[in-house]
């Protein structure tokens, strides 16, 4: 069978399957109809097969509309898939991305556009703990659990009492050696709720499950090795009876792996690697790679020089994301091991790739990736977000992804095929990506070299975008990406193995982009791959985002302000002064008082945010892997400090 | 083995477990008792050194002011990843920076080559288990000529 006839199949397999279980698709035809106001997420009708197809083709007459005379602030409407949220009720918030699908929509819209601006701090929680605050809290039921970076502590805060009262804390007595073992500060980026469990990773490497109620360990589960180089500052997944979670390390010649654990005892199941041969890398007779070039058998080994790919990279630090109809695990992966490109010749397989998985068993069904030989860090890690939306009057099961590399890329998720990909920031070191191979055009001239200073290469390291995650409202259709406007000199150097210690290989400087802006707020139609709207701002933005049903869209600045723009014009509606730079992400719940609260993490730190730290100097722009010489201000704009505030109208 | 030879060998291992033990008694009374005027055993000294100054015998640099091993510094520092932690120039990132003039474990050079010889709380390795020492008293000669006209390839 072809690759083409494959696709084929693929496709009306897909038909069939969205026409049968096409819960929500009335949401489409909702909103086409002009009353999509609210709650629209908890509306599922039974579907009938001729509601879904009237549905698809207005859809379709609607996208054509819409790229000839786009309307402002709507892309092709769109769909958060059925079952993504697990049942959860509206106002609670009981996974990293609040779903499956990694949307970080919440479908809650008492406080809205025309009443944001009365929205005021209702009450504010210290964590203690000082360095980069990313990631989200937890809402399940009317407790609020809140991770903090290293020591880790783990907060249970009851929403019934007034201002919310601490209700149990849980330290894990992290090793404090794993502090020195970070790349990027000892930031955690979160838990996840399951089975009565608040489930997260600490730095020095256990995956713990802690009872909701009491705050004493479940399990307690040691994964990876300070060492060797592994640390962990993920969120987990769970889906079904197991945990998924994934090392970080990939600037200490760490090999990485994805995970899963039992979630009743905490053993370890499986590990997938992401160098190696295809049985360490889980990768079978069921795999089918859309490409060429990701086919053939022990790339993850043949690809590289040596036994390079045992120090090979492409840990697993980001998101993960799940389709429960096609029953796929996604994650994308990180950079090679060794920032020196002409230490490892090669592709340097599975680093930099979108892995499906068969979360059962482990076995990768496709991959796909993203950003061959990397000579410029652009780590893969970015969230994927699931969306079913229109294309070319089709509905497709999309999987968006905004790469650190620049471009933005709308990929068939049972399949892996590319349907289209753009530079969503400015972006040089390549001209666009091949979609008949999948591969992007370089430029050679930006493709870096050990001993020479290759000049102007954008986006610089830390990406069009880093791990902070955007968000989807299937009320717009459209993705809010935050976005960096920041520029590079790298130079690739000889780096030397020694366990435990960074094996980075290149030094590099950023600075400022053109245009006089360093971050961007994106409102980005996935299918036309197209900015409608945006906001420039002065620093790179470091924070995630929230998209709600009341049409806003929620965001924050390393120099501490945090927003609330009209999802819709990009128009700001709100915005407050907090104690400190905002790295983490937003969130929406419902207080067991019944109304509508949105919280967010004040707590500069993460990788650029290092330089706020009082412990990194100013005057050598290669600081901090060189992010110094992009936010040489942020020390006088944010101090460090760890502070949850929380906000109603 | 005749049984006068079995007999030699058993008088001979029972005196030497007697003395073993006779050995561990004594050292563990020497460290309970500690008695003022003994030789101590540390002579880096991170924390403050308790009682009066007894002048006790400092660490020297071999190359204090010796400005030819200050490319060999550099160098050394590249090579064992310090730069990795603590920045290309020493500016900091994941471990601190050693450019500026906070020194949470002190900045002389007894105290700088302590610190590399021995690790640090969060996660500084001891590096006394892998460089000669030698090499350390060059990278602690480098890391002091940081942000002096003496340093060698100063960030640009």
């Amino acid at each position: 069978m072809t690759g083409t006839e494959m696709t084929e199949m693929k496709r009306s397999n897909d038909e069939r399957r969205w026409s049968r279980a096409a819960t929500g698709v009335v949401l489409v035809a909702t909103i086409l109809a002009g009353c999509g106001k609210s709650q629209t997420t908890q509306e599922r009708s039974a579907d009938t097969t001729a509601e879904a197809r009237a549905a698809l083709a207005a859809s379709h007459r609607d996208s054509v509309t819409t790229s000839l005379a786009p309307a402002p602030g709507v892309g092709q409407v769109g769909l958060i898939p059925a079952g993504s949220d697990l049942g959860q009720k509206p106002g609670e918030w009981t996974m990293a991305a609040r779903d499956y699908a990694a949307s970080r929509f919440s479908p809650l819209n008492d406080i809205n556009v025309s009443n944001v601006a009365q929205l005021k701090v209702a009450s504010t929680f210290s964590t203690g703990v000082l360095h980069g605050h990313e990631g989200q809290p937890l809402v399940v039921g009317s407790t609020m659990y809140v991770v903090t970076p290293w020591p880790d502590l783990l907060y249970a805060i009851d929403l019934t009492k007034p201002g919310g009262a601490l209700k149990w804390m849980f330290g894990p007595n992290a090793d404090p050696r794993s502090v020195g073992i970070a790349c990027c500060d000892v930031v955690n980026r979160g838990a996840t709720f399951a089975d009565g469990k608040v489930i997260y990773n600490t730095l020095d490497d256990h995956t713990i499950a802690v009872d909701a109620n009491s705050g004493k360990a479940t399990w307690n589960t040691k994964v990876g090795e300070i060492a060797i180089g592994e640390t962990m500052t993920m969120a987990p997944l769970v889906v079904g009876n197991k945990v998924f979670v994934g090392n970080s390390g990939a600037e200490l010649g760490v090999r990485g792996w994805l995970a899963a654990l039992d979630l009743g005892s905490g053993k370890i199941l499986w590990k997938a690697y992401s160098t190696g041969s295809d049985s360490d890398v889980k990768i079978g007779a069921d795999f089918k790679p859309f490409y060429a070039s990701d086919r053939g058998k022990d790339l993850g080994l043949h690809t590289w020089t040596g036994e390079q790919w045992k120090l090979g990279g492409g840990s697993v630090w980001g998101w993960l994301s799940y389709d429960p109809e096609l029953k796929l695990l996604y994650y994308a992966t990180a950079n090679p091991g060794v920032w020196n490109p002409d230490m490892r010749p090669g592709d340097n397989k599975w680093s930099m790739t979108i892995f499906a998985r068969d979360p059962e068993t482990g076995n990768a069904k496709w991959a796909y990736q993203i950003t061959p030989h990397d000579a410029w860090d652009y780590d893969g890690v970015n969230e994927n977000i699931l969306i079913d939306q229109p294309m070319n009057g089709q509905m497709r099961k999309i999987l968006f992804h905004a790469d650190r590399n620049g471009f933005a890329y709308t990929l068939d998720r049972a399949t892996g095929e590319v349907l289209s990909a753009a530079p969503f920031v400015i972006t040089n070191w390549a001209k666009g990506i091949d979609l008949k191979t999948g591969r992007p055009i370089e430029d050679p001239a930006k493709r870096t070299h050990e001993g020479i200073v290759v000049r102007d290469i954008c986006p610089s390291s830390t990406g069009g975008k880093d791990q902070q995650p955007a968000a989807f409202s299937p009320r717009t259709g459209l993705v809010y990406i935050p976005a960096h406007n920041v520029c590079m000199n790298y130079e690739g150097v000889e780096a030397n193995y020694i366990a435990g210690t960074p094996y980075v290989g290149a030094s590099v400087k950023m600075y400022p982009g053109p245009g006089g802006y360093r971050g961007e707020l994106l409102a980005w139609d996935p299918v036309h791959q197209r900015k409608v709207c945006s906001v420039l701002e002065d620093m790179p933005l470091w924070s995630g985002v929230l998209a709600t049903g009341g049409d806003l869209v929620f965001y924050g600045t390393m120099d501490g302000w945090f927003k609330a723009i009209d999802a819709r014009t990009c128009t700001e509606k709100w915005k407050m002064k907090v104690a400190s730079g905002i790295v983490g992400a937003p969130i929406a719940y419902r207080g067991p008082d019944g109304k509508e609260y949105i919280a967010i993490y004040a707590g500069i730190g993460g990788w650029m945010g290092a330089v706020a730290d009082p412990n990194v100097s100013l005057d050598d722009p290669y600081t901090a892997l060189g992010v110094a010489g992009a936010v040489p201000d942020l020390k006088q704009k944010s101090a460090e400090a760890g502070i949850l505030y929380v906000f109603t109208l | 083995m005749t049984l006068g030879e079995r007999l030699a060998a058993t008088v001979a291992l029972c005196a030497l477990l007697a003395l073993i033990l006779s050995v561990v008694a004594c050292e563990s009374r020497d460290t309970k008792e500690a008695s003022a005027g003994a030789q101590p055993f540390s002579t880096f000294a991170i924390g403050p050194q308790p009682g009066p100054d007894r002048g006790l015998p400092r660490a020297e640099n071999p190359y204090a002011n010796d400005k030819t091993v200050l490319a060999d510094g550099r160098r050394l520092f590249n090579w064992y990843n310090c730069s990795g932690c603590h920045g290309d120039h020493a500016g900091g990132g994941m471990g601190p920076s050693l450019r500026d003039s906070l020194w949470r474990y002190g900045g002389d050079a007894p105290s700088i080559f302590a610190s590399i010889n021995e690790g640090r709380q969060f996660g500084m390795p001891a590096w006394g288990t892998k460089i000669p020492r030698d090499q350390i008293w060059r990278v602690v000669t480098y890391i002091q000529s940081l942000r002096t006209p003496d340093e060698p390839d100063p960030p640009r």
